[in-house]
């Protein structure tokens, strides 16, 4: 592909971001701008945001990369993803809307009463943060060494640049608009090549290459475990997740944070089909992208393998720029999040060591990316999923719904969770992904019911412990704000 | 520019919600606040079952009933779209049913325990 195309793609969206992400300085002015958008972006903004960051490289690239190599193993991802979203309606949504709290760690210490809890939630949160953001940057890395021929570190570092420079402008309040603005993007970066796809194919009526249902590597089947456990990791882990959960406290009050959350399911159905299509046409027409070595490319490439010429150049920028929308918006709203948590527990509040802590979120990764070389990005991606899954899920879920949570069980539960899930990645990186057993490759399955019994069990125990101030918290997470009447 | 100094809300209540909360805090309110709660993680619980339910039902589906995973629909093998496009509906109406009853809760709420 011609690689000044791709170039040219690059640098509009990063500029336009950065651009936008100005716009917004001139309206952010406070703190409270700066950490929750002061509260007041109404649903439809709120929602296309949260599809924006939400939407990372492993939907963008990812899905439609697995479809290719496992066929209809690999719609769990997207459906686990969506699913997750609605576990997050049901059981987070409105409480900690009226928590009244800006961070995790903020819910937390309010429902527990205590500082230790405090602070382990906050490493737990960055740890999960940063695991999140390491993908995005190889997502970009193999974005710019596939399309520009550029060497690889080029996509990190540019992601990083536009992040900082966004977020240290604007907080929040801008990364709303930009985020809105790039999950339109995003949604029309994948459809409109693939529809083109598509109707050409239709219209010269050109034979499939392959049936769906062949394997074009040869590959095992994931077996059921695989995709139990994923399924487990992708539904609870999406409650966790601290750039997602941040969203919920600029909603007005408990109803519209409901009312904002279907809305993003919408936008998240509607997105999904797209790398669905992607795969399929992949699967039938394009078998060959598979051996390649490069799955996750397969989106990048399909439009210049099936259509080709000046429109496929053309076609396959449109997908690039949607790309780096994707590693762009998550890693901006994964930096917001953790520098909220990071400047209010270690930098001192207030907008200097906000900025501060931005730059730390963004950079550590960036090192870490930088030595690391790239997995399957939504296999990667499904990994950080179980660590939340067994870390702030259980603390959340527990903390809204159950009176007898205490401040020693909830540490107790996230270590529990953190350690077995941490130490399963790890001896799996180390092991190797041909020779890692399954249940250590995806862990969700025991770790997930191992942190959560831990959690009750120690509870229990320290009965005593439960917080004086529990039946004003209980009451206010669960109790409607205002008059219902009104319809808002 | 004002410089501002966020601090974690520790008891962060204001004025409105206090008054409320001290009304709540009454033995009758409290037996009003519980049954809110419970109904509402019932009506979660549910949900979320006949979710998950439905979800293991497509794949058992298509083992179990022979021939209809390659069945093709306009081209489309079935089980492409039955797990690939059909999910996604029932997420929403879900969604949609869970968000208009859980509004129906809070609302009978209201009626019980009045509005301070």
């Amino acid at each position: 592909m011609n690689p000044g195309v791709a170039a040219a793609a690059v640098a509009v969206v990063s500029v336009a971001t950065a651009v936008i992400g100005f716009y917004g300085l001139r309206i952010s002015r406070t703190t409270g701008d700066f950490f929750v958008a002061s509260r007041t972006v109404r649903p439809w903004w709120n929602a296309s945001a949260i599809g924006g960051e939400y939407l990372s490289a492993a939907s963008f690239l990812g899905v439609a990369g697995l479809l290719l190599l496992s066929g209809t193993d690999a719609l769990w991802f997207p459906v686990g993803y969506t699913a997750g979203y609605l576990m997050l309606l049901l059981f987070v949504a409105a409480p900690l809307r009226r928590s009244g709290a800006y961070t995790i760690p903020d819910f937390t210490e309010a429902r527990l009463d205590s500082r230790a809890v405090r602070k382990v939630t906050s490493l737990v949160v960055v740890l999960v943060g940063w695991l999140y953001i390491v993908p995005q940057l190889h997502g970009a890395a193999l974005t710019i060494r596939i399309t520009t021929g550029l060497p690889s570190w080029v996509g990190s570092v540019a992601v990083v640049v536009v992040v900082c420079l966004t977020v240290v402008a604007g907080g929040m309040r801008s990364i709303t608009f930009v985020q809105a603005f790039q999950y339109w993007l995003k949604l029309t970066a994948l459809a409109v090549p693939i529809l083109f796809i598509i109707f050409m194919l239709a219209g010269t009526g050109t034979p499939p290459l392959a049936t769906p249902s062949e394997n074009p590597t040869g590959l095992a089947p994931a077996g059921w475990y695989n995709n139990v456990s994923l399924l487990v990791a992708l539904l609870f882990g999406t409650l966790g997740l601290p750039h997602v959960l941040v969203r919920f406290y600029t909603n007005p009050d408990g109803q519209s944070a409901r009312r904002t959350t279907l809305i993003v399911l919408g936008l998240l159905s509607v997105f999904y089909l797209f790398p669905t299509a992607y795969g399929l046409v992949g699967r039938m027409f394009a078998p060959d992208l598979a051996r390649s070595g490069q799955p996750d490319a397969m989106v990048l490439l399909l439009p210049r393998e099936l259509i080709g010429g000046p429109a496929g150049d053309l076609l396959s920028a449109l997908v690039v720029a949607g790309a780096f929308a994707a590693f762009l918006s998550t890693t901006s709203g994964l930096v917001v999040s953790l520098a909220g948590v990071i400047s209010q527990d270690v930098l001192g509040a207030g907008v200097g060591g906000f900025r501060l802590a931005a730059v730390v979120s963004a950079v550590v990764p960036l090192g870490f990316a930088l030595m690391t070389g790239s997995l399957a990005l939504a296999g990667s991606v499904g990994l950080v999923f179980a660590f939340t899954a067994s870390t702030v899920c259980p603390v959340l879920l527990l903390g809204i719904w159950w009176r007898g949570l205490t401040d020693a069980g909830a540490i107790a539960g996230m270590v529990t969770g953190g350690v077995l899930c941490g130490g399963a990645m790890i001896a799996g990186a180390l092991a190797g992904a041909a020779s890692t057993p399954a249940w250590l490759a995806q862990p969700a399955a025991w770790s997930v019911p191992t942190a959560f019994a831990v959690m009750v069990l120690v509870s229990r125990a320290t009965a005593g412990r439960v917080p004086k101030t529990l039946v004003r918290v209980m009451t206010r997470l669960h109790t409607p704000e205002r008059p219902l009447a009104t319809g808002r | 520019m004002t410089r501002v100094r966020v601090t974690a809300p520790a008891t962060a209540a204001r004025p409105v919600t206090e008054s409320r909360e001290a009304a709540q805090e009454s033995d009758v309110g409290q037996v009003f606040v519980r049954s809110l709660i419970r109904s509402q993680l019932r009506l979660a619980l549910v949900v979320a079952g006949g979710f998950l339910v439905i979800l293991s039902a497509f794949p058992l589906l298509l083992a179990v009933v022979p021939g209809l995973a390659d069945t093709t629909i306009a081209g489309i093998p079935f089980d492409w779209i039955l797990l690939g496009v059909g999910i996604y509906p029932v997420i929403g109406l879900s969604a949609w049913l869970y968000t208009r009853t859980a509004a129906r809760n809070e609302a009978r709420y209201r009626d019980l325990a009045g509005d301070p």
